[in-house]
């Protein structure tokens, strides 16, 4: 018998109220606007909170071990670009021109868990300087084309979760939710701050001429 | 060494990790705030604080205004509650928009929260508001609210639904 919708409220108040995560299931979408409410009302009730020492702590060691991989001088970047770009080139003719440029506002790259390389159309069909969004399985990117070489990024906003498109008149990607936009490359331009990078796509281009992402 | 994170402009130098760390920590229990403020428990609100240090962190910039940190660990938290309510619930971008385009803390932590829920209770009417008071603020369970109430815990529960969704419905001015 299906949970009615006081029921399934109820189900989470009663969570909220003995400081449970929000489990949800399938169904709870139907009463969103009320769980959302009551989550609000929950915090409310207990007033500003401040962070656990013990996960401070955790929170703490993990930043400190962060530098290591991500807090990194320019020449710890570069070196890690180079190795990137040269790692890529192994896998085809591939190419992410410009991470090595922009390395401490590089995004992460989606490397998907069995992913595989989709082809995604032929290079001629990429024009020249602009970009194109496709569809490898469930990742959606925007391949951009520079020469003979191309790079990829996540159609995905990395501030809200809207689809990017393609603003042609200024070279760079839109967010139709909010008025941010993006490089080619994925950095973010404009605006009082800046947003995350988007993620970095991998792309390749064979040597019939073809591209392909690594989609799933 | 470091300049005070607060001071908008200023710049935060990150010579040592030790530094940016203590630097990041400080905006993350803002962000922590902000997240909690939002699921309303702790479990969730501190595996959301981790993704937004995760994501953001090692992106930051060395020399960036601490403006412009802070504005970035925000703009990251709206993103990861966006992706939580969104994965969760399948949020719409109009739904989203209400509850993620919001200013962001200034300093300190602030009584937002409790000012916000305390605004949309008063714009209820009187047994929406009773329901949800007793039973969010004074921490009643069901059966205790039909007592108090006289009324029966089944009725109870719908109007608890219902008084929920009205509070969802109050729209107050900025």
């Amino acid at each position: 018998m299906p949970e009615t919708p006081e029921n399934r409220v109820e189900r989470i108040v009663s969570g909220l109220l003995r400081g449970r995560r929000l489990k949800l299931r399938g169904g709870d979408a139907e009463a969103r606007d009320a769980i959302i409410m009551a989550a609000r009302l929950a915090a409310a009730r207990q007033g500003p909170q401040r962070m656990n020492p013990g996960f401070r702590q955790r929170l703490a060691d993990e930043l400190e071990a962060a530098p290591r991989q991500g807090w990194l001088t320019r020449r710890a970047a570069l070196v890690a670009g180079v190795g990137a770009l040269a790692g890529a080139i192994g896998g085809g003719l591939a190419v992410r021109g410009l991470q090595a440029e922009r390395p401490s506002t590089a995004g992460r790259v989606i490397k998907p868990t069995n992913g595989q390389w989709m082809d995604v159309g032929a290079l001629a069909d990429f024009p020249p300087g602009g970009a194109r969004l496709v569809k490898a399985g469930s990742v959606g990117a925007f391949v951009y084309r520079s020469g003979d070489q191309v790079s990829a990024v996540s159609s995905m906003c990395s501030d809200l979760p809207c689809e990017l498109w393609w603003d042609g008149s200024k070279s760079l990607l839109a967010c139709p939710c909010h008025n941010r936009t993006f490089t080619p490359q994925g950095s973010s331009t404009g605006g009082q701050y800046p947003l995350p990078s988007l993620d970095i796509v991998e792309v390749r281009v064979t040597s019939e001429g073809r591209v392909e992402v690594l989609g799933v | 060494m470091t300049s005070e994170p607060h001071d908008s402009g200023d710049v935060v130098e990150l010579p040592a990790a030790s530094n940016a760390v203590d630097i990041a920590l400080d905006e993350l229990e803002m962000v922590y705030a902000f997240i909690y403020a939002r699921v309303g428990n702790r479990a969730d609100a501190e595996d959301l604080t981790q993704q937004v240090a995760m994501k953001a962190i090692p992106r930051l910039r060395q020399g960036a205004p601490a403006s412009a940190i802070r504005g970035y660990l925000f703009a990251t938290a709206r993103s990861v509650l966006g992706g939580f309510w969104s994965t969760r619930l399948g949020l719409s971008e109009s739904e989203l928009h209400e509850d993620l385009v919001m200013a962001m803390p200034t300093g300190g932590y602030s009584q937002e929260s409790a000012d916000r829920a305390a605004l949309i209770l008063a714009a209820l009417s009187d047994n929406y508001r009773r329901v949800l008071e007793l039973r969010f603020l004074h921490g009643y369970s069901l059966k205790e609210v039909a007592a108090e109430m006289r009324s029966t815990v089944g009725a109870v529960k719908v109007m608890q639904l219902r008084a929920l969704r009205a509070a969802a419905k109050v729209r107050l001015d900025a």
